[in-house]
């Protein structure tokens, strides 16, 4: 076989070239693909034999059909498109406070003693309880919204901003120190660095948890927005609409989550693999 | 920095004492009173049992930690024999645990000193290279730290200090975390560098072996608190060669210094 022609290479004298190992090949990346694909099958199937009513079930088919009606005659474009606006200038916001304040909690002792009991209070409050309050401040529309997944988003990115600056290798500062680094040049150079994979860690919880709260909040109170259209066809029995907002959502789950991946990997890119 | 006509003679240590201070326990001595000096143009060993200040010696003497007494004093002489006290000279220090920068490559890490001090990006690179040329490290500039075996990073840790041309190496256990064979190998080309470049090398290590092969003098310390037991000339001509350890003079040395540091050894255990 092709087997034993092949060269393989001391890993010592080839430390960076590409994995051309048989071993290192990525073999499972259709597992994931083909399950879904077999457990639809089994749902259609299932639905079609066991003749369960519409109402409370339909049928993958019929969900793919629904979700292509929403989108032609609909709008459902616009309420995609509203409701990842709100998502993402939430996530956003709660981006650059919560690593800006992060960073000058875990560089400042003076100022981590006042915030920290702060954060203590208000970090374990759910914050979807937090809705009346924010429905009296800025009425239901999209100041709102964004408030709301601001607010789901902040705690966890400024956490593990505080963590990521806290575990900064403090030898690394004194080699920094050492080849002539300003305390300006340290923060910049070796302590944001550093911080950068715990951050983005926090960074991908925020946007999971502004995802929610956006889609929670647009179901309590908006008119538009795919958490509206949900709970608005969820009212009338409409389950295959209801199924199919559920499909986008998940669709929407998915490319935001893969998309992280890949930027995971880039900000990572660094770390001996 | 030297003025015209003045030339750094030393680093003298004068009366320098440091204590630790801990919330839940009372304050440690690390240094006691240690008054010292090193020579430029030599290499000056420190050995010591381990937790005697050695490595805090250091850091006070690079300005990262700050004494609780006593000075350091840059001392700059002009050829007859006036000496007068300077500002610090250039100075650059090798650690043990390495401390690159694992998210820079190795370039960017040799790099880092010039880019703090705002060199442009081409000018810094050329003298990256020439420094990763130095420590035999031409086709790993693309690589991160975390690709590179142990001696590799520490060669990059040398050029990292070497590119900003410093008249004085601190050099911090430099090959405490390595193998035998690599530390062999490092010490002999640390030594050959040192001797081509006339630096003022301070050495910091628990190796006797390595102190009076790569010394000029050895200074031997205390337990904690640190302090000075004695104050060695090593009678070894330069260059240095691997076999000078089977010389006499080199196992006399060894003997005395081990003799000097055995119930110190003793002592720091029992702490």
């Amino acid at each position: 076989m092709t087997e034993a022609n092949q060269v393989i290479l001391p890993a010592a004298e080839t430390p960076k070239s590409p994995p051309t190992d048989e071993r290192l090949r990525n073999d499972t990346w259709w597992y994931g693909p083909v399950a879904i694909i077999a457990f639809l099958v089994f749902w259609e199937v299932a639905v079609r034999s066991g003749n369960v009513p519409e109402i409370f079930l339909p049928r993958p088919s019929i969900v793919v059909v629904t979700l292509y009606d929403l989108f032609a005659y609909k709008h459902l474009l616009d309420d995609l498109g509203l409701t990842l606006f709100r998502i993402f200038s939430g996530f956003l916001l709660a981006a650059v406070v919560g690593v800006g304040l992060g960073l000058f909690m875990g560089t400042s002792r003076r100022f981590n003693a006042i915030a920290d009991t702060f954060v203590a209070a208000l970090y374990p409050v759910p914050k979807i309880a937090l809705l009346p309050l924010l429905v009296i401040w800025f009425g239901t529309g999209n100041a709102f919204m964004i408030a709301l997944s601001a607010l789901g988003g902040l705690f966890p990115v400024l956490i593990n901003t505080v963590v990521g600056v806290r575990q900064c290798d403090e030898g690394l500062i004194l080699a920094a120190r050492d080849l002539g680094a300003s305390a300006a040049q340290v923060q910049r150079k070796i302590v944001l660095p550093a911080a950068v994979p715990t951050i983005f860690g926090g960074l991908r919880l925020a946007l999971g948890i502004s995802i929610i709260m956006v889609v929670a909040g647009e179901m309590q109170t908006a008119r538009y927005g795919l958490g509206a259209k949900l709970e608005q066809a969820g009212q009338v029995l409409e389950t295959g609409q209801v199924f199919a907002i559920l499909l986008l959502l998940a669709i929407v789950g998915v490319i935001l989550t893969k998309a992280q991946d890949r930027l995971g990997n880039f900000v990572d890119r660094w770390r001996a693999k | 920095m030297s003025s015209l006509g003045t030339r750094f003679e030393a680093i003298s240590i004068e009366g320098l004492s440091h204590r630790f201070l801990s919330r839940n326990k009372p304050p440690t001595t690390a240094l006691a009173d240690v008054s010292v000096r090193f020579p430029s143009g030599k290499v000056t060993s420190i050995v010591g049992p381990s937790g005697c200040g050695k490595s805090t010696l250091l850091l006070i003497m690079r300005g990262l930690v700050k004494a609780t007494d006593g000075q350091v004093r840059f001392l700059y002489g002009n050829g007859s024999g006036d000496v007068t006290v300077g500002d610090a000279p250039r100075m650059a220090t090798v650690w043990q645990a390495f401390n690159l920068l694992p998210w820079r490559t190795v370039m960017d890490n040799v790099a880092f000193g010039l880019e703090l001090s705002g060199m442009p990006t081409a000018e810094r690179r050329a003298k990256a290279a020439d420094a990763i040329r130095a420590v035999e490290l031409s086709g790993f500039e693309n690589h991160y730290p975390g690709q590179l075996s142990g001696g590799m990073k520490q060669r990059v840790g040398l050029a990292r200090g070497l590119v900003m041309s410093p008249d004085v190496l601190f050099l911090d256990e430099p090959f405490g975390a390595l193998d035998a064979q690599t530390r062999l190998y490092l010490q002999e080309q640390l030594s050959t560098l040192v001797e081509s470049s006339g630096k003022t090398v301070v050495l910091v290590t628990h190796s006797i072996e390595e102190a009076i092969f790569l010394g000029d003098h050895v200074i031997v310390m205390t337990a904690r608190p640190g302090r000075v037991a004695a104050t060695l000339d090593v009678p070894l001509p330069r260059p240095r060669t691997l076999d000078m350890q089977k010389e006499p003079a080199f196992g006399d040395l060894f003997t005395e210094i081990y003799g000097l540091l055995r119930e110190e050894v003793r002592k720091s255990m029992l702490n």
